[in-house]
């Protein structure tokens, strides 16, 4: 905006006195600074409508926690805590107050979690499996036609719209109860996010080394296994690390709709009113998660070093 | 034929571990793969995941999938249009509410803003923790300490988001050029104004691009929340698959992606004018 009122860049007034372009530089920009004010006002206005509605629609304005809203969140709070004797801590189970009696199904737990981490892993590589020639597909660089791309990019972009959860919701009046439909769920995300993930990758890569290939008389198989695979599997690797991890998030929650894993028990809990149950079996969850981002960050870490190294 | 043994002859001699690699490579690689086979069967195993099971599945799944053609609303095509405002709605209100709890962490969090290293962890490792939480659990505590409802629902979000965005924002923080700042401090400025405008004008735009993402992703999440009881478009599609009127979730299924991809394009054209 600036650029238009220098008054240097215009030959026809160099002319002008010195008076003259500082007043036409005022006018000038005081024109813009009123149009920015109405415009900031205008984005301000817009916004504050946009907020006031969603906050009265979702029901943040009324009234609707009643009297003593913080009375009852700390009742909550307290609720979810578990009743711990410091001196029955390490009691067996049957004691109340001791840690076990707290975590009192923990061999179920264990269980559940461990089918939580082989949904998420199955459907993780199963995923991959699928992604892998999906990419190829996807990719623009190695795309057999235009329309093979193109279509593949926007069945793929219109899976992603769908969450875990819808799709699991559907899965489960098919496949009735059970870890199937969780991993099914988990198995066509899975797939749509890494067909794009590693289609990038593949568009990232280095083409020379296919085309001498190629020269060296390799088909197209021979091509993509010699020339691309060594470029991009660090990186593919790395991504579905990652996506594990999203993963086994997932499939904590998915049991919650009823596809197995350790979302069950996360929902009987609070239909029971088990509050402090469900604060363990969390507790359980959330570290979980924890060591294996911590795992996975490391190992994905080495991947993509491995990858600048070579 | 010659010529092409020839040259492995040749190559042999140059490079023998890239043409023949060494029987303990190729030992290694197999029982890699062989035990990584074994251990998925295992765990297929494990979920049941069997190929008689599967198929029953997938020939329901194709029954349910005819009864979705053609969609039709059956007359609640207002009700569902609202419930997706509804969606949005809690969408947006848990972003901002994630934003306002963010902002602070994320200055605390950034290392160039709070320079002791034992707040700086704390606070990183208390959200790395927070962040393992999925918003479907968030949402199950919120719905019985506050009822059926969007503003569970909308608290929820917030709680699933702010450990994201403090990241996110500590991130934006630490990134930022330092320069401006120092000579807003060197010619006289005090830690308000070196703040107001030589770090905010960086930050900002990134923030605002990060926090608009995180409203896209709230759309969807808002979406899986009425699943288990926060009202909104998630509710009506369990009700519509409880009583099997795939008809009915196929014109939901329909509205919520298109207005999924409404807003992610909307979103991404205001992102692209920002940064």
């Amino acid at each position: 905006m600036s650029k238009s009122v220098d008054p240097t860049t215009n030959s026809d007034r160099s002319s002008w006195r010195l008076e003259q372009i500082v007043d036409h530089f005022e006018a000038e920009r005081s024109r813009n600074l009123r149009r920015g004010r109405l415009q900031q006002l205008f984005q301000i206005l817009v916004v504050t409508l946009l907020l006031g509605g969603a906050f009265q629609a979702s029901g943040l304005f009324s009234s609707y926690l009643g009297d003593g809203a913080l009375g009852r969140i700390g009742n909550f709070l307290s609720r979810l805590l578990p009743q711990l004797h410091h001196d029955r801590l390490f009691e067996d189970r049957a004691t109340s107050g001791s840690l076990l009696y707290w975590f009192y199904d923990l061999d179920l737990w264990l269980k559940l979690l461990a089918e939580t981490v082989q949904i998420a892993i199955v459907a993780t590589v199963l995923g991959a499996i699928f992604a892998l020639p999906l990419s190829f597909l996807a990719a623009r660089n190695l795309a057999p036609a235009v329309w093979v791309y193109w279509t593949v990019r926007r069945i793929s972009e219109l899976v992603r719209t769908l969450p875990d959860i819808i799709l699991a919701l559907i899965l489960v009046a098919a496949f009735g109860l059970g870890p199937i439909p969780g991993v099914i769920a988990l198995t066509l995300g899975t797939t749509a996010s890494l067909t794009k993930l590693f289609a990038e990758a593949n568009e990232a890569a280095d083409m020379h080394q296919l085309e001498a290939v190629q020269s060296a008389g390799g088909n197209w198989w021979q091509q993509l296994r010699f020339g691309l695979m060594p470029q991009v599997l660090p990186n593919l690797a790395s991504y579905s690390l990652l996506r594990l991890e999203i993963n086994v998030g997932g499939a904590a929650a998915l049991g919650i709709v009823g596809a197995g894993g350790i979302g069950v028990e996360l929902s009987r809990a609070i239909t029971f009113t088990e509050f402090d149950t469900y604060f363990a079996v969390l507790i359980m969850i959330v570290g979980l998660i924890f060591v294996l981002d911590l795992t996975s960050e490391a190992i994905r870490d080495r991947l993509t070093g491995l990858e600048k190294g070579a | 034929m010659t010529a092409g043994s020839d040259l492995i002859e040749r190559a042999t001699l140059i490079a023998p571990n890239s043409v023949y690699p060494p029987w303990i490579n190729r030992f290694g690689r197999w029982i890699c793969w062989v035990g990584g086979l074994i251990l998925f069967g295992w765990m297929c195993h494990n979920l049941d995941l069997r190929l008689d099971v599967l198929a029953r599945g997938f020939t329901k799944l194709g029954v349910l999938t005819k009864a979705m053609f053609p969609p039709f609303a059956n007359g609640g095509e207002l009700r569902i249009v609202q419930s997706l405002l509804d969606t949005f709605a809690m969408a947006v209100s848990g972003t901002v509410l994630g934003i306002i709890v963010a902002l602070p962490l994320g200055i605390i969090g950034a290392k160039t803003v709070i320079r002791n290293p034992v707040i700086h962890f704390a606070v990183r490792r208390t959200l790395d923790i927070l962040r393992g939480v999925p918003v479907l659990v968030w949402a199950l505590v919120m719905i019985s300490a506050f009822g059926l409802g969007p503003i569970a629902g909308v608290i929820a979000l917030a709680l699933a988001d702010f450990p994201h965005l403090s990241k996110q924002f500590a991130e934006a923080i630490e990134n930022s050029d330092t320069r401006p700042s120092q000579g807003i401090l060197a010619s006289g400025g005090n830690r308000i104004e070196a703040m107001r405008l030589g770090l905010l004008p960086q930050v900002v735009p990134v923030m605002a691009s990060q926090s608009l993402y995180t409203l896209e992703s709230n759309f969807r999440n808002a979406a899986i929340l009425g699943v288990v009881g926060a009202g909104g478009i998630g509710f009506e599609l369990e009700e519509r698959i409880r009583i099997f009127a795939f008809d009915q979730v196929a014109w939901i299924v329909v509205a919520y992606v298109l207005s999924v991809t409404l807003l992610d394009w909307l979103s991404s054209q205001v992102r692209a004018r920002l940064v």
